[in-house]
């Protein structure tokens, strides 16, 4: 069955096949000695790691044929997946179930109203859902605390001795994030400043929430303090709607937000992702880079509207991974390695059983890896991109590089350290920070300031 | 005046140079901080006597701005020098001035001898600039000298100075009287009115009203921040003690609220949290020491320095809130985890195992620990002494006493004192190690397809069946299991066929090491090396006591395929043998320990 699945993809699409050490794993047969008869996981029950090897040989066979437009071979891909991967296994089970799902949506695109009818009913888990998916990721795996910490280092630095602090909170930021930002504010030796926090979210109830925590603390350690809630969502956030007054310090922060900008409608015209499609798009590149402009110059003018608010300081933490490349083999690659350790590091932070845990495999991540993989198009939001990108675009923008403090990557490693799990490391290169798990950098925090305060 | 009067002060301060003051200069020496006027010609290198002075800053270091004529003289004065006012006193009247050249001319109204020192026409006078004295000032350095002494003067007073004049109106402060001046006669005359109607007398008042006055209208144009909060921002910038009073409170609000993030995580709000964290920590410090130390090959010290590990178990086993905090701390577990990470990754002990039993048979008798903390979740005694033997054995081959004693209080303690909770947290590490991680699974993955050999995956594959069931009695057996199915397990397992516990463990730990030695996975990221490393170590030390190719130790990672059919294969393949015999029992065993560890996460939730 392998065999055939090989010959398949062999004469297919070697055009989708990158060079990459990993393609050429999925190319190589498994077990020799079975493959012509039945498949090793069909023999006898496996170990995990030979299972884990398994389970990426099949999913990356499933990613060519779907990438492909080949739904047979994808569907048998997908029957040993589901045999092998499993929801609440080891960490390899639970990241093949998540991008076994995310495939079969793909797969399935090309049956539009299959689609509808199976997969409607089974929304996107609901706004509250994902909070308290974001709330246990914040728990089970610390890189998003580190990344909010070195924030509000970062802010507290840029705001001293202001005595009006604006705080401009693209969304994503957990409302203990700006507890600690409070704290810090109240402890100056310098007094604690009017401190007017503005937070963007698509849904009024989260801002509410927070404004209520955040108000009660503020009282209690008499910071003046003002709750603006923005309720929209990025993509559609009116500039003029921050409220950004003469004589406020302004800092902006940004977690995990401005990937949505890049989202286009460059290849939403094709419903069904056929191989002729495929070589559609492959054969004329000035194509696609003609539509890929747009969506460069909408996150452009963004942060051109951002840069024109003068900010003292903005802060930007960013997935540290390449997931808005146009072809899907190379981006699935991406992402299983992504996600891999992510699902790694909730191995190490939960336990199999854990209910928190397996809400932010389904809800958080597991969202994300659908979305990556089966979503094209304005659909497609999540478009991680790396730092380096993110820089160049920044520069584009008008911004300069802050470098983030020594003393908040003392801070940032020792927080690391305290965790008591050699997995997650702080990397700095150029101010900028990469939080690791291990040695894959997953998130990067910079900071950045208007040209003007140089 | 102004050039008059600083070139009177500039001669009186060479005059000081020259020595006719020296009376004067010496406190301002001994206070620390430079007096002398020290003229540092623009070429020749002067020794520049002041500390912290730039050196002669000659050609002055072109930083953010260069000096506008590179050949000034930088001159330093001290604070007594700047802050000073009326030095120059005259002996009829007292009448007392700031500038030598003012009191000369004073003099001449009591007909007394004056002299006013005169410009050598000859001489070209060359700019003077002013350093600040405050060395943790912008202007300490030479390139960013101020040039006129009264701005000099100025600037210290306002920067570094007491705030000695009060608005009376107002209540602001001033540390120079012409600034004081200067605003009293506006204070109060300005309104400010905002669009909501309130009146301001001050801007910085009526700015922070405006920005948290919610009836004013978005104004469109915007402004760089007010000249105020700029002026408070040097203030404050320039002190460095506020910015370490800041940073230090920091780092307190910072403890405080990771601390509470941890309790907030684990739902254990304990502060014995931060305290075992820091004992972790620690130990895990000493295990790092100890592993730097290792390489000179001094097995006394090595064994001095790893005595004080399972002293820190003790004494954190029989403390009271240990046990009672562990329920579903993930951090802890791990701290507690740590030492013996530590002695995992001792990669040179591997290699000198062959040659030095005490290391080897220490290392195992550490493991023998772990394995026994993690079985006292049976709390079966027998367990505890099931360790404690093989490990005297092992010990007393390495002829170390006090370590046995110490392992056998370490056991006893973990039997007698019946912290399930924390053992099972032990038990989700152990059972955690010996499994791929998927970023490693994809890595080995990429490596496979990199060589692309379908002979090696092949063989690969072969290879890890063989250590399979090692690899998951490893896991169950610190799962809370029934005794039965471990002691079938432990039977079929055991490496020399022998029930003997160092049979058992050596089995145990020998798979996870052999079956992770590959050479393909040498280069993996580092945890899965550190890890792989260990395991070897521990693997080869039951199979030299079994009388087994201990000695290929140290050159596992290469030969580990090349071998062959050599000693270390021969551990494995024994139970490979096994594998299909006893498959049934592990499948039970391992539904059980599925059940086992959900059981564990609902207590931690």
């Amino acid at each position: 069955m392998i065999h055939q699945q090989q010959q398949q993809q062999d004469e297919g699409s070697s055009s989708s096949v990158t060079s990459s050490p990993l393609q050429n794993f999925s190319n190589m047969p498994l077990h020799p000695a079975t493959a012509s008869t039945t498949p090793p996981w069909m023999l006898r029950e496996l170990r995990s790691d030979e299972r884990g090897l398994c389970l990426i040989h099949l999913l990356l066979n499933c990613a060519a044929a779907a990438a492909a437009g080949r739904l047979d071979a994808a569907n048998a891909a997908l029957e040993h997946i589901a045999a092998l991967a499993s929801s609440d296994g080891d960490a390899m089970q639970r990241v093949a179930a998540a991008f076994a799902e995310a495939l079969a949506r793909r797969a399935l695109r090309a049956w539009p109203g299959l689609c509808r009818a199976l997969l409607l009913p089974r929304a996107s888990p609901t706004p509250a859902e994902v909070a308290v998916a974001r709330r246990h990721f914040l728990d089970l795996c610390p890189f998003l605390r580190l990344a909010g910490a070195a924030a509000n280092q970062a802010v507290l630095e840029a705001m001293e001795s202001e005595k009006i602090v604006h705080v401009i909170d693209l969304g994503g930021a957990d409302a203990t994030q700006w507890l600690e930002l409070l704290h810090l504010l109240a402890a100056r030796p310098e007094g604690p400043p009017h401190f007017r926090l503005t937070a963007v979210h698509e849904h009024k109830d989260l801002l509410t929430q927070t404004a209520m925590v955040l108000t009660k603390e503020a009282e209690r350690l008499d910071v003046p303090f003002q709750f603006n809630p923005v309720v929209t969502r990025l993509d559609a956030l009116d500039v003029e709607s921050l409220r950004v007054k003469t004589g406020e310090a302004l800092a902006i922060t940004s977690s995990l937000q401005l990937h949505r900008l890049l989202a286009t409608d460059d290849d939403s015209t094709t419903t069904s992702p056929t191989a002729i499609d495929k070589e559609k798009r492959r054969s004329s590149p000035e194509d696609s880079s003609g539509l890929l402009s747009p969506s460069t110059s909408r996150a452009d003018a963004f942060l051109g509207a951002l840069w024109g608010l003068s900010p003292k300081v903005m802060v930007v933490t960013e997935q540290e991974a390449s997931h808005n490349t146009p072809g899907l083999t190379e981006r699935f690659v991406e992402a299983l390695n992504y996600y891999a350790a992510l699902f790694d590091c909730l191995e190490v932070g939960a336990a199999r059983g854990s209910v928190e845990r397996a809400r932010v495999e389904r809800w958080l991540l597991g969202e994300e890896i659908k979305n990556i993989v089966a979503c094209d198009g304005s659909d497609r939001r999540e478009r991680h991109e790396r730092h380096d990108r993110w820089a160049a675009r920044m520069e584009g923008a008008g911004f300069g590089r802050v470098p983030l403090s020594y003393y908040s990557l003392l801070q940032a490693r020792r927080a690391a350290q305290g965790l008591g799990c050699d997995g997650f490391k702080v990397r700095e290169e150029k101010g900028v920070f990469f939080l690791c798990w291990q040695d894959r950098a997953l998130f990067s925090v910079s900071a950045w300031r208007g040209r003007r305060y140089d | 005046m102004a050039s008059n009067s600083s070139a009177a002060a500039a001669a009186a301060f060479f005059g000081m140079r020259d020595g006719d003051q020296q009376d004067q200069m010496k406190p301002l020496i001994t206070q620390h901080q430079q007096l002398a006027a020290v003229a540092l010609p623009g070429a020749a290198p002067a020794a520049s006597s002041q500390h912290g002075a730039p050196p002669a800053a000659a050609p002055p270091a072109k930083k953010k701005r260069t000096l506008p004529d590179p050949d000034a003289e930088v001159i330093a004065l001290s604070p007594k020098t700047l802050m000073a006012t009326n030095r120059f006193v005259c002996e009829v009247c007292q009448k007392g001035f700031q500038r030598e050249q003012n009191l000369q001319l004073h003099r001449r109204g009591h007909n007394l001898p004056w002299k006013l020192k005169q410009k050598n026409p000859n001489q070209v006078q060359r700019r003077r600039v002013y350093l600040c004295p405050e060395v943790t000032c912008v202007h300490h350095d030479p390139s960013r000298a101020l040039g006129d002494l009264t701005g000099i003067k100025k600037h210290f007073c306002r920067k570094h100075g007491e705030k000695k004049w009060k608005c009376d109106k107002c209540s602001k402060r001033y540390a120079v009287q012409s600034d004081w001046k200067a605003h009293s006669k506006i204070c109060g005359t300005r309104e400010y009115r905002c669009d909501c109607g309130t009146l301001f007398s001050r801007r910085d008042s009526f700015i922070t009203h405006r920005a948290f006055c919610d009836a004013l209208a978005q104004e469109s144009a915007r402004l760089p921040p007010t000249s105020l909060s700029t002026l408070t921002s040097h203030l404050y910038g320039a002190t460095n003690a506020g910015n370490m009073a800041l940073s230090l409170s920091q780092v307190g609000s910072h403890l405080n609220s990771t601390m509470q993030h941890d309790g907030g995580h684990h739902h254990h709000p304990s502060p014995d949290l931060l305290r075992l964290g820091g004992g972790g920590g620690s130990s895990s410090i000493a295990a790092r020491l100890d592993h730097l130390l290792s390489p000179t090959g001094a097995s006394a010290f090595r064994a001095n320095q790893q005595q004080p590990q399972p002293a820190f178990f003790l004494n954190a086993a029989p403390g009271q809130d240990f046990g009672d905090d562990q329920g579903g701390n993930g951090p802890h577990s791990f701290m507690q985890s740590k030492p013996f990470h530590g002695l995992m990754q001792l990669p040179d002990l591997q290699g000198n195992g062959a040659g030095g039993p005490a290391h080897g048979l220490f290392n195992l008798g550490f493991f023998a620990n772990n394995g026994n903390s993690s079985g006292s979740s049976h709390e079966h005694a027998s367990q505890g002494m099931m360790s404690n033997d093989q490990f005297s054995g092992g010990a007393g081959g390495g002829g170390n006493g006090s370590e046995v004693s110490a392992a056998g209080i370490f056991g006893g303690n973990f039997v007698g004192g019946d912290h399930m909770a924390q053992a099972g947290m032990y038990n989700d590490q152990a059972a955690m190690l010996p499994q791929m991680s998927a970023t490693a699974l994809l890595q080995k993955a990429a490596q496979m397809g990199a060589t692309s050999s379908p002979n090696g995956a092949a063989s690969m594959f072969r290879g890890f069946a063989g250590s399979s069931p090692q690899l998951r009695q490893a896991a169950p057996q610190h799962m809370d299991q029934n005794e039965a199915n471990l002691n079938e397990l432990m039977n079929s397992l055991a490496a020399g066929g022998g029930v003997n516990a160092a049979g058992m463990f050596g089995g145990a730990n020998g798979g996870p090491g052999a079956g992770m030695f590959d050479p393909r996975m040498c280069d993996m990221d580092q945890h899965e090396v550190k890890f792989s490393q260990g395991g070897g170590g521990v693997g080869g030390n039951p199979a030299a006591g079994g009388g087994g190719g201990g000695g290929g130790g140290g050159d596992m990672t290469r030969d580990f395929l090349g071998v062959g059919g050599g000693g270390i294969v021969r551990g494995i393949s024994t139970p490979r043998g096994d594998h299909n015999q006893s498959s049934s029992d592990m499948s039970s065993l391992e539904a059980e320990m599925k059940s086992a560890s959900s059981y564990n996460g609902g207590r931690m939730a």
